[in-house]
């Protein structure tokens, strides 16, 4: 087992996924609960993690981590090196990645919630914060923890976007995903195997969790 | 669709019909839930809304209370904190008025309960006092009682019919149930298929 890559994973998984909480509340609340037309404009670019290649996604961060574009000089100029192979560009990237995977679980929480409760809520006065504050979020919460799950487990799962934007550096930017490709290159069957057998009793065990949170569901109250 | 216009004075005006006739429609267009193709509603005096000039006063600023028909308790809360929910001050003064409610709908005992832990009737109380609780100028009633036995019906109406006595709040009531109508109402107005089509006193 490949320590340092080990802490490198849930240091990087750990850190998007709660990124993602903060960001994605207000991204799923706008579209659970907006009638704007263009909606589905914005809903395709957060589903495009979906069904890009990785590698797309990492070429285009590439890109616009370096010095041709504002941003990335801007970058360059204050930290002194750019983002590219780095772990905050590694983080920035797994953001993005699993962005759909954080945004969708808690649509489809906050739409399900029953309409009346929203309706008696602005009978009695409450605006819109307030309804999402004390009603739609605590309602909603097993939905903010599969959120919160899939999306560590989903950068966990990472390959192409960090291999492309991280570049593969020992202690830095390599991961446990790209580590078992480098010992199967190597020919280091034994090392890889106990990795992978790592990775796929802990992602089952993250199922697990989402799951059996999501079962229970139906003894939840607020669903329609 | 539907096709209405009336006034409401004080007091408890029923309206009467059978399903489908849109009695829900007009409790939910009064309340600012819904929004009308045309027409004005004026509360209080207040305009509220007017196709004609673009007034839509918001539901959360209208200050109706609405009763739905199956209470839409708030489930992760208490019975107190239900009532509590849209009391815009804090502190002692929050609590007395809560205590206050609990008190006159006789449902003390239940304020650290939550809804799915009190009876049927005990649930239609805590929605009324939560309904109330913010001192709307309208209150509406959409079947509220077509799930509770006659003697649970009547203790509540009892106690409803006393709250607004003293309040002077008006009220609109839906119901297919004559006897309701009649043992709350001031006056009906019948609904048949989205038309009114007669009115009574009592």
């Amino acid at each position: 087992m490949n320590w340092p890559a080990f802490v490198l994973t849930v240091r990087l998984a750990s850190l998007t996924a709660f990124i993602l909480l903060l960001l994605s509340v207000p991204i799923a609340l706008w579209i659970a609960f907006s009638q704007r037309r263009w909606k589905f404009l914005a809903e395709s670019v957060i589903a495009m993690p979906l069904v890009l290649p990785p590698t797309v996604i990492g070429f285009y961060l590439l890109i616009a981590f370096g010095r041709g574009t504002a941003p990335g000089r801007w970058y360059e100029h204050v930290m002194g090196t750019t983002l590219a192979f780095t772990f905050q560009g590694l983080v920035i990237a797994s953001v993005l990645y699993s962005l759909p995977f954080a945004v969708h679980p808690m649509v489809a929480g906050f739409r399900a919630i029953d309409q009346k409760l929203i309706a008696a809520a602005r009978t009695l006065g409450a605006c819109k914060a307030k309804i999402y504050w004390r009603i739609v979020l605590p309602l909603a919460w097993p939905s903010l923890i599969t959120a919160l799950v899939l999306s560590f487990a989903h950068t966990v799962g990472e390959f192409g976007v960090v291999l492309m934007v991280g570049g593969n550096i020992p202690g830095v930017t390599r991961t446990l995903s790209i580590d078992i490709y480098d010992q199967v290159q190597a020919l280091n069957y034994g090392s890889a195997s106990q990795t992978a057998l790592v990775l796929l009793v802990f992602s089952y065990l993250l199922l697990c969790v989402v799951y059996g949170l999501n079962s229970q569901r139906a003894l939840f109250w607020g669903g329609k | 669709m539907l096709d209405v216009e009336f006034q409401a004075a004080s007091g408890v005006t029923v309206i009467f019909g059978p399903s489908g006739a849109g009695k829900s429609t007009i409790l939910q267009c009064l309340a600012g839930l819904l929004r009308p193709d045309s027409g004005r509603i004026s509360i209080g005096g207040e305009m509220v809304f007017d196709s004609s000039r673009k007034i839509d006063v918001p539901a959360q600023m209208r200050r109706v209370g609405y009763l739905f028909q199956d209470l839409a308790l708030f489930p992760h809360m208490t019975a107190a904190e239900n009532i509590g929910f849209g009391i815009r001050v804090n502190g002692q003064e929050k609590v007395r008025r809560v205590t206050e409610m609990l008190e006159r709908f006789h449902i003390s005992r239940v304020a650290a309960h939550r809804p799915e832990e009190i009876s049927g009737g005990e649930r239609q109380r805590v929605a009324l006092a939560r309904a109330l609780a913010v001192e709307p100028r309208l209150l509406l009633l959409d079947e509220p009682f077509s799930a509770l036995d006659d003697s649970l019906k009547r203790g509540i109406m009892a106690d409803l019919k006393q709250w607004l006595a003293s309040t002077g709040v008006p009220a609109l009531f839906v119901t297919h149930d004559r006897s309701e109508a009649e043992a709350l109402g001031q006056r009906m107005l019948l609904l048949h298929e989205g038309k009114l089509v007669g009115s009574e006193e009592f």
